[in-house]
């Protein structure tokens, strides 16, 4: 079967202002009508501009330098404008990553449909809308009709990627490129999208190009995969293949770095160190030379080209993996796995946090001189749990769930309407301003945004000091030999003390953060989301890390995070949240393999997996519907509008917290999925661990 | 909607307060107070005391405040001793002209600034974009008078095109009557507001031609045209409208400098000549009479950019 | 400048590609000595050559009211009724003025006042308006509410005509000036620095101190001046030519400094009754006019150089 599309040699150079970035070097690719091609790669990889070259989107400075795109045979690199825009939105349409700067703010939802209607076809403008309506209705837009006439803010992130996809098929296209379009969505909204864009494929019949960073979005949707790095493909074969037997040491490495792969064992995740090479100026070689584990001097000097056993299965590696011919210097450089760390299992001997009741109501306010209070989003309702000393305690949940807020109340960045929080056995809203302000150094913050939470102005080393002359701790020499002790533990040179915090990448601007929440030498970190800014290569680096000093310093963890794989790899306990309530708290490994609250279930089985055979399993499930106001929350369980077990007693009463093992797993469901067990005290907020 | 406009109008009250109290305290800024300053170094502390109490002046501040905002209210303005006419008759028959000047003037420096700030912002970094951008710094460095008095030396003087002086005459009709002399005070009031508009828009189309709406758009196989007529002008052209709400003030310092250049009888000129008078009840009153003005611009370009933008008009 | 979001912008692309990866100690490479923000600031203010005339005209007009008079000393104090309108010659260069000043040497005594104005009222409103604006947007709440509604109060009035006001009631001296023009700049600036300090508040990095145990003083002197100060200076330099524009409207109107001094918009007011008279006594006009628009357009290109030199999105290329 003749391909649909076919690029060869493609090559994109993005021009700056001195130098130019050579952001795709020479790919070739082709989708097969009615297929779904996966292209995977971390930030800076090119995957981006390979999906914009093919309809010439580029941004400013941006151009196709050489290469050949054929769409059905026909040359379309380099066709006029004119006849470009027969192409665009006709035979291959496209949807980006946020689909709300991606919609025009000023246009109806319906005109912007209509457009590229009206563009394409002979249509009237009535005739137009009505198609709008119509392929609004398709995409599972409820009262299409009706809200064609709304403008894109009044939809919430999931309808506006729904409209995405509307106008991207009006004209029922070929192709669809669909460019990291489940980026900006949660998990079980990203779920949603995906099986719409599979159902569409189907019953129209075109091919997809799925661009994504996330390998367990590929593993559940694409037929083939071709895999990126710096530019270039490092390997390409169809989804079983390569999740099977991938051959490019790279692909291997991006495996390895899941949190996932790790979750049961424990092990350490084995990170790419190093960073990806400057595209100004492309090393001679492999390009994944400098950070491979099985890297010869050939591979630094040579340059291997895309190819393979099977004209199925390519790769562009001298020494592939699973084959016995590996270079000299093949030791791995890997530290040996060490065996599941015994921390885990034993229970935490002593409570060094007691959260009791804590509640958050920000209000909400109209009027800019009255600022009459016209009622409250409830950001945390009614929360409680422990946190052992030397636990972590992964807290995960869907934007909005109230889980960021909560870390904020612990750290004193807001302060909570009601409830205590208790920290070593006392209750820190009782403390005098300078007691409180002494014991602040003992719970530290990690923010998610390392690159906001750094003073651009400073440089590294005065960042540092920074908490230091806050306190008051020591003379300027020990003080810098403080700093320097905690550069050797998150592991930068002392050059760094210099720089300022634009100088550095995202994975050493987060070790600068860790290392300021260190420095203090706190008995608790709260870490809100650390890692969700970084590539998969470069979160295994700060995971490990975190892990690591963990052991060695005795911290104990509040790790906030949306993504399950990476809270669970990290945490002793989880506890997930929903519309600022904890639905369910328990041991990280029950709470994921026997989760009892239908919500984490339905969080579990959104969250795409790296693997296809899984991810095929659970196709019908996940969470449906979408997040209610936090301003009107349901009665009763704020779960029941999207709970597939809810009747009328949800909506009447409020779930009480219930045991579900001996081990202090607990959650809040009237129909919970497995049946409660009574221990001891059932009460509502029976965290207390247990087993000795 | 209503609710935002019943705030709007709301806020806009409470500035009206405080600029009332403001003007009215300007008064008592004048040396010896306003009598004395009206009345010379000459006249005697009897007389000076007599008008005082005859104004009501020798009365605390807030009893004058009250006083002359009822007046105020019942449109009397005051009344100008030097020129023996009240302040409100004075504006009724300098205000159209001026109103005249700056509607041309505001129309003339649209007319080129739009499109050219877009044509520059299209065109972004070439040599047409160079030349209009200092163009535009120019205008933004030259005082007003002296971009009249340049336009006089060169078009008046050197090369008798245009008369030097604007139409004469105290009614709407005699100002009309000779449209060629109105040509130098009005390319001399467009040049500077030019500067303003093009250079706004500018900035309003290049933030919005990177904007992913815009990529959208294209993908959707919408030509650069369209994209930017369809697109990206509308959204532009929303933040000028409020631009030019807000620009009430430039209007008013441009018709000052331009009606004293050109001897053109409006508002501006009639200020100018209060001003060397120390004819207080003038100035205050056309100060008033102009605040009030920017105040209602404020408020309209507000409800414009409600009405026109749909993130404000549904919340 | 244009505002480009991330992601869409290829120098974010070059940045992250290109970032330093001799920091990590995997690679351990010597790392590069490292600038001050100081350093990079000024590389990307010389990239741009018309800001860098700017710096060299206004050196070049400074020089010339300040140390011109010294070089051509000419008597600015007595009238001299003979020279009345005399036209340029070897003697004066630029012609005299209608009560027989020398034209160059009032341009120079001008500008004196002009430049000395024009600088001491953009400090005076910056300094002002910075601490009004910084302490509304610091305190918030009802407080931050009323000082604003008494800013939008202040900026609602035409502030030409509250300038001219003052000129009637105070026949200004250069001091007295100077305050007039502050008087009402300062009200542009505290709104700016307010909402430049709103913005800076929610900052992570602000609230980083917070979790240390820091206090609110800190995290103005440590985090958010040295933070708001790019936009300070960048204000304060447009503030300048702006102070110069106003204080020339009012010279041109007969109601700047009194005489014997002068400022360049006072020589034009002399030019406007001539060129009205119809005839052509260009020297009246062109100096003075001219050295108000080259000063001026100095400190505009200084001042855009300078926003983009506090940008550090752009050092970092």
């Amino acid at each position: 079967m003749a391909p649909l599309l076919q690029i060869e040699d493609l090559r994109t150079d993005i021009k700056l202002k001195h130098s130019t970035v050579h952001a795709v070097d020479g790919i070739s690719l082709h989708v097969d009508p009615g297929e779904t091609l996966g292209i995977v790669g971390e930030s800076g990889c090119g995957k981006t501009m390979t999906a914009l070259s093919i309809m010439n989107l580029l941004p400013t400075g941006g151009s196709i330098a050489g290469g050949s795109i054929k769409l059905n045979d026909v040359e379309i690199s380099q066709l006029s404008d004119e006849k470009l825009r027969r192409v665009r939105g006709n035979d291959i349409g496209m949807i980006f990553q946020d689909p709300l700067t991606s919609l025009n703010p000023t246009m109806t939802v319906g005109r912007q449909i209509a457009e590229a209607v009206q563009l394409h076809r002979e249509v009237s403008r009535e005739q137009a809308m009505d198609r709008a309506a119509e392929v609004l209705d398709l995409v599972g837009m409820p009262r299409a009709r009706e809200r064609i006439g709304e403008y894109p803010h009044q939809f919430s992130g999931g309808m506006r990627q729904r409209v995405m996809i509307a106008m991207a098929l009006a004209c029922e296209p070929k192709l669809l490129i669909a460019d990291e379009p489940t980026t900006a969505l949660d998990v079980t909204i990203q779920k949603q999208i995906l099986e719409l864009i599979d159902e569409l494929r189907q019953r129209l019949g075109m091919a997809v190009i799925l661009v994504t960073h996330d390998l367990g979005v590929i593993a559940g949707r694409a037929d083939r995969v071709a895999v990126m790095y710096a530019g270039r493909i490092a390997e390409s074969t169809s989804t079983g293949t390569l999740f099977a037997n991938p051959r490019h040491p790279y692909t291997e490495a991006l495996f390895h770095a899941l949190p996932e792969k790790a979750a049961e064992t424990r092990e350490k995740l084995l990170s790419i160190s190093g960073l990806p090479p400057d595209l100004t100026n492309p090393p001679s070689g492999c390009r994944f030379a400098p950070r491979c584990r099985y890297a010869t001097d050939r591979c630094r000097a040579e340059d291997p080209v895309l190819m393979g056993e099977t004209p199925e299965h390519k790769y562009a590696c001298f020494y592939p993996v699973g084959t016995a011919e590996r270079g000299q210097k093949a030791a791995v450089t890997e530290e040996p796995k060490r065996a599941p760390r015994p921390e885990y299992a034993v229970p935490a001997a002593e409570t060094l946090l007691d959260v009791r009741n804590l509640v958050k109501e920000f209000p909400v306010t109209k009027g800019a001189v009255m600022q009459r209070k016209v009622g409250f989003v409830s950001a945390v309702a009614d929360v409680s749990f422990e946190i052992g000393r030397g636990q972590t305690l992964g807290l995960v949940g869907e934007s909005g769930c109230g889980k960021t807020t909560v870390g904020r109340l612990l750290v004193g960045l807001d302060k909570p309407t009601n409830g205590v929080i208790s920290f070593e056995g006392e209750d820190l809203a009782k403390r005098s301003g300078r007691e409180y302000r002494r014991d602040r150094r003992k719970i530290q913050f990690m923010f998610q945004d390392s690159y906001s939470s750094l003073d651009p102005r400073m440089r590294a080393g005065a960042i540092l000091r920074e908490p230091l002359l806050v306190q008051g701790i020591g003379s300027r020499a020990e003080q810098q030999k403080r700093i320097e002790e905690m550069l050797d533990h998150v592991g930068l040179a002392h050059t760094a003390l210099e720089r300022y915090p634009h100088e550095f990448s995202g994975g050493q601007r987060q070790r600068l953060g860790f290392a300021r929440a260190l420095i203090l030498s706190p008995e608790l970190i709260v870490a809100d989301e650390p890692v969700s800014a970084l590539d998969v290569s470069i979160q295994a680096q700060v995971l490990n890390l975190m892990r690591d000093l963990q052991r060695e310093l005795g911290l104990t963890y509040m790790f906030i995070s949306h993504d399950l794989a990476v809270v669970r790899y990290l945490s002793t306990r989880i506890g997930v949240m929903y519309l600022g309530k904890l639905v369910e708290i328990g041991p990280a490994d029950e709470v994921y393999m026997t989760p009892a609250h239908p919500y984490t279930r339905g969080l579990i089985d959104s969250a795409p997996v790296a693997d296809p055979e899984l991810e095929q399993a659970k196709e019908e499930k996940g969470v449906r519907g979408e997040l209610p106001s936090a301003i009107h929350p349901p009665s009763g369980c704020r779960f029941r509008t999207r709970c597939p077990l809810a009747q009328e007693i949800c909506a009447q009463e409020e779930p009480p917290m219930r045991a579900f093992s001996p081990n202090g797993h607990t959650a809040a469901c009237h129909f919970p999925l497995q049946n409660p067990v009574s221990v001891g005290s059932t009460s509502a907020s029976a965290s207390q661990s247990a087993a000795p | 909607m209503a609710r935002f406009l019943i705030r709007r109008i709301l806020q806009a009250i409470l500035v009206l307060f405080l600029v009332t109290v403001f003007t009215l305290a300007l008064v008592h800024l004048f040396p010896g107070g306003p009598i004395r300053s009206l009345l010379g170094p000459r006249a005697t502390v009897a007389q000076v005391a007599y008008y005082n109490h005859l104004y009501g002046f020798d009365q605390p501040f807030y009893i004058q405040y009250f006083k002359w905002v009822g007046q105020i209210l019942h449109g009397n303005l005051g009344f100008s001793p030097k020129l023996n006419q009240s302040v409100v008759s004075l504006i009724a028959q300098d205000l159209p002209k001026t109103l005249i000047l700056c509607l041309l003037g505001t129309v003339v420096s649209l007319a080129f600034g739009i499109p050219l700030g877009l044509y520059q912002a299209v065109k972004r970094y070439t040599t047409g974009d160079y030349i209009l951008t200092g163009v535009s710094f120019l205008g933004y460095a030259t005082p007003t008078f002296f971009v009249g008095l340049l336009l006089v030396e060169w078009f008046a003087i050197d090369v008798h095109l245009f008369p030097p002086f604007a139409p004469q005459g105290t009614t709407v009709g005699a100002i009309l009557s000779d449209p060629r002399a109105l040509v130098l005070p009005v390319i001399s009031y467009a040049f500077v507001l030019y500067a303003l508009w093009s250079r706004y828009m500018r900035s309003s189309v290049m933030d919005n031609l990177v904007q992913d709406y815009v990529r959208t758009a294209r993908a959707k196989g919408a030509s650069e045209r369209r994209v930017l007529w369809g697109h990206i002008f509308r959204n532009s052209l929303m933040s000028i409208v409020t631009l030019l709400g807000l620009s009430l003030p430039v209007l008013v310092a441009g018709a000052i400098f331009i009606e004293v250049v050109f001897n053109y009888p409006g508002m501006g000129l009639a200020f100018y000549t209060a001003s060397l008078n120390v004819d207080y009840q003038v100035l205050l009153g056309f100060t008033l009479i102009a605040t009030v003005a920017t105040i209602l611009g404020n408020l309209l370009a507000d409800v414009a950019y409600a009405v026109l933008d749909p993130r404000v008009r549904y919340n | 400048m244009a505002v480009i979001p991330p992601g869409a912008d290829p120098r974010e692309l070059g940045a992250s590609v290109a970032a330093d990866p001799a920091l990590a100690i995997e690679t351990g490479a010597p790392a590069a000595p490292p600038r001050s923000l100081l350093v990079r600031g000024w590389s990307v203010f010389a990239e741009n050559k018309l800001a860098l005339a700017s710096v060299v005209l206004l050196i070049i007009i400074i020089l010339f009211c300040f140390l011109g008079p010294v070089i051509h000393p000419t008597d600015q104090i007595h009238t001299n009724l003979d020279l009345t309108l005399c036209a340029p010659s070897g003697s004066h260069l630029l012609g005299c003025d209608p009560v027989g000043y020398d034209e160059l040497g009032r341009l120079m005594v001008g500008g004196q006042t002009s430049l000395e104005v024009g600088f001491a009222a953009a400090i005076v409103a910056v300094l002002f308006g910075t601490l009004y604006g910084a302490f509304s947007g610091f305190v918030g709440g009802p407080v931050d509410s009323a000082l604003m509604r008494i800013v939008d109060a202040g900026l609602s009035i035409p502030s030409i005509m509250v300038v001219i006001i003052l000129s009637v009631v105070f026949h200004p001296t250069k001091i007295i000036m100077i305050f007039i023009i502050a008087v009402f700049y300062w009200l542009g600036v505290a709104r700016l620095i307010r909402g430049e300090t709103l913005s800076l508040r929610t900052r992570e990095y602000v609230q980083a101190v917070k979790v240390v145990g820091g206090g609110g003083g800190r995290a103005i002197v440590r985090h958010i001046v040295p933070n708001a100060i790019g936009t300070i200076i960048v204000q304060a330099t447009f503030a300048v030519a702006d102070s110069i524009l106003i204080l020339s409207g009012l010279g041109f109107l007969g109601l700047g400094v009194q005489p014997p001094a002068t400022d360049w918009g006072d020589m034009l007011s002399g030019g406007l009754t001539y060129l009205q008279s119809g005839t052509n006594y260009w020297w009246l006009i062109y100096p003075a006019g001219f050295a108000i628009i080259l000063t001026c357009i100095a400190f505009n290109f200084i001042g855009d150089a300078l926003r983009d030199a506090f940008e550090t999105r752009l050092q970092r290329r």
